[in-house]
């Protein structure tokens, strides 16, 4: 296994998603008929069935919904990671990710949690979201 | 289709450190079952057996092992959902008219094939590289089933004040019900010492919270009730069974911590006329501790949220107000993705068990399967006749 940190593999339709993340901005389709927010993407809107959609900026804002810490080391990129928090987040405006909680003590991590986003340089200038305490 | 059909015959492969093939495995089983319900392979005439996913475990390849031609085969893929749905998709068949006499079975080597060598033993997934995700989870350094299932544990210590010593309650029953067992793949006690203190693998999970990496096959023999009771064995009655599937996913509003058992359960609990309060024994899919917890809560055996308490109660434990995972579980039996939890239910049903290891006067057991990326869920009610 590469010991190189490895990247996302974006799929044909999260492509905006990792390109606008580059620029650090935060987007995700919002239907244009209902304003629900869809992330993974999706053909129709899941609230209106509707099939238009604009990549939106998000407000980066969202509570921890759960997570779990990695003390162990599964891949060698993160052997000088660990401990390291990996949770779901809720974003307020509706999606649910995966991602990192950076920043802060791993003992003051909690559910419900108010976090924000950051970008965080995985290599070679290649930037991922994560996320950090808020208030 | 409440007792209308009936398991005749049911067994498992070998157990553990095999060194064999999957579908070696399946065979094993399945022409132990063929012979245990007292048939020969010829009288078969419907196969379904769980893949394609990791192991192509397909039913044409069995058929040409047990050298048969049949009226009804299929291969099923709801994870480890998917062999309770083998059983119930046989009542169907044969319901239909398209089959009279159906093996169902799943085997793999998860042991032999991640230990043939050194890259192989040290490789966290089971899943083939090109099935992992490629987003939303390598970047972030998330590996392994272990933290989606912690995932929900975590949320439903947060919720409901379920503690660790609650997961490593669960451990520690199915641990005892093994050492009653000489196949089970376990053969050391296990106190709450050594699961608090054993090593984390993506905490709040520990070591003892995760189930094995193990061999094992298992295989049923699915016709009428009334033909059973003419076979080899005493037969077991299929009373009802159901599924639900959470396919919008694990990450759903509060699907890691109210699963599709809920709604399996109803679903099967209406076909077989019966409740929680009249099942004598549960064998639950125990891919982790705290699934058996958010389980036993989902199929009425007690309120959601209560389930680190009963399970603390020891109600789990032969002997206990509801014997679960007597033959140790996946935690410590072998871990055949819910395959042996519907061999053990068959068992315990037969009354041929030995007294320790014995549920008393078993009379209705209820089985569970969950898996498919945690999506899919089945429910078995079975009977003594």
């Amino acid at each position: 296994m590469s010991d190189l940190m490895p990247l996302p593999q974006p799929s044909i339709e999260t492509v905006p998603f990792w390109a606008a993340i580059q620029e650090r901005r935060f987007v995700m389709p919002k239907c244009d008929a209902c304003g629900t927010v869809s992330f993974p993407p999706t053909v129709a809107c899941g609230v209106c069935a509707q099939t238009n959609f604009t990549w939106t900026e998000m407000s980066g804002r969202g509570i921890v919904y759960s997570f779990v810490v990695y003390d162990r080391v599964y891949h060698p990129a993160f052997k000088d990671k660990v401990p390291y928090v990996v949770a779901v987040v809720d974003l307020e405006e509706g999606p649910r990710i995966i991602s990192n909680i950076v920043g802060m003590p791993i003992a003051d991590v909690t559910c419900d949690m108010p976090v924000t986003v950051v970008y965080d340089e995985v290599r070679d200038g290649y930037l991922i979201p994560k996320f950090t305490r808020r208030g | 289709m409440r007792d209308k059909y009936a398991i005749a015959g049911t067994a498992t492969s070998d157990l553990g450190r095999t060194g064999k093939d999957s579908l070696e495995l399946l065979e094993q089983a399945m022409r132990r079952a063929i012979d245990d319900a007292g048939l020969k392979a010829g009288d078969i005439d419907g196969i379904v057996s769980r893949g394609p996913d990791d192991v192509y475990t397909h039913h044409q390849r069995m058929g040409a092992r047990l050298g048969i031609d049949v009226r009804f085969s299929t291969s099923l893929d709801n994870g480890g959902a998917s062999q309770i749905l083998a059983v119930a998709l046989a009542c169907m068949a044969i319901d239909a008219g398209l089959a009279t006499t159906v093996i169902t079975g799943y085997g793999r080597n998860s042991w032999t094939r991640t230990h043939t060598d050194e890259g192989n033993r040290t490789q966290m997934e089971l899943v083939p590289q090109d099935q992992l995700p490629k987003e939303f989870a390598p970047e972030y350094g998330y590996f392994g089933a272990p933290a989606t299932h912690a995932f929900g544990a975590r949320r439903h210590m947060y919720e409901f004040g379920t503690k660790r010593e609650h997961f490593g309650a669960v451990a520690l029953a199915f641990r005892e019900h093994a050492l009653r067992n000489p196949n089970a793949v376990m053969k050391k006690a296990l106190t709450m010492d050594d699961y608090l203190n054993a090593r984390m693998i993506a905490e709040p999970y520990g070591l003892y919270d995760c189930s094995l990496v193990s061999d094992g096959a298992g295989a049923t023999i699915v016709t009428t009730l009334e033909r059973a009771k003419t076979l080899k064995q005493h037969p077991v009655a299929i009373k009802g069974f159901g599924t639900f599937n959470n396919t919008r996913g694990w990450l759903v509003e509060d699907h890691m911590i109210r699963l599709a058992a809920k709604q399996s359960a109803e679903a099967a609990y209406r076909m077989s006329g019966l409740s929680a309060a009249d099942v004598n024994t549960a064998q639950i899919y125990d891919c982790f501790t705290g699934m058996v917890i958010a389980q036993l809560e989902d199929y009425g055996f007690c309120k959601k949220g209560e389930g680190g308490p009963f399970v603390a109660s020891g109600a789990l434990a032969l002997g206990g107000s509801l014997p679960t995972n007597t033959s140790g579980g996946q935690l410590s039996e072998a871990h055949v993705e819910g395959m042996l939890q519907i061999v053990e239910a068959v068992r315990q049903l037969r009354h041929a068990y030995p007294l320790e290891r014995q549920v008393k006067d078993a009379q209705v057991a209820l089985v569970s399967g969950h898996g498919g990326n945690t999506v899919c869920h089945s429910s078995l009610v079975l009977g003594r006749v």
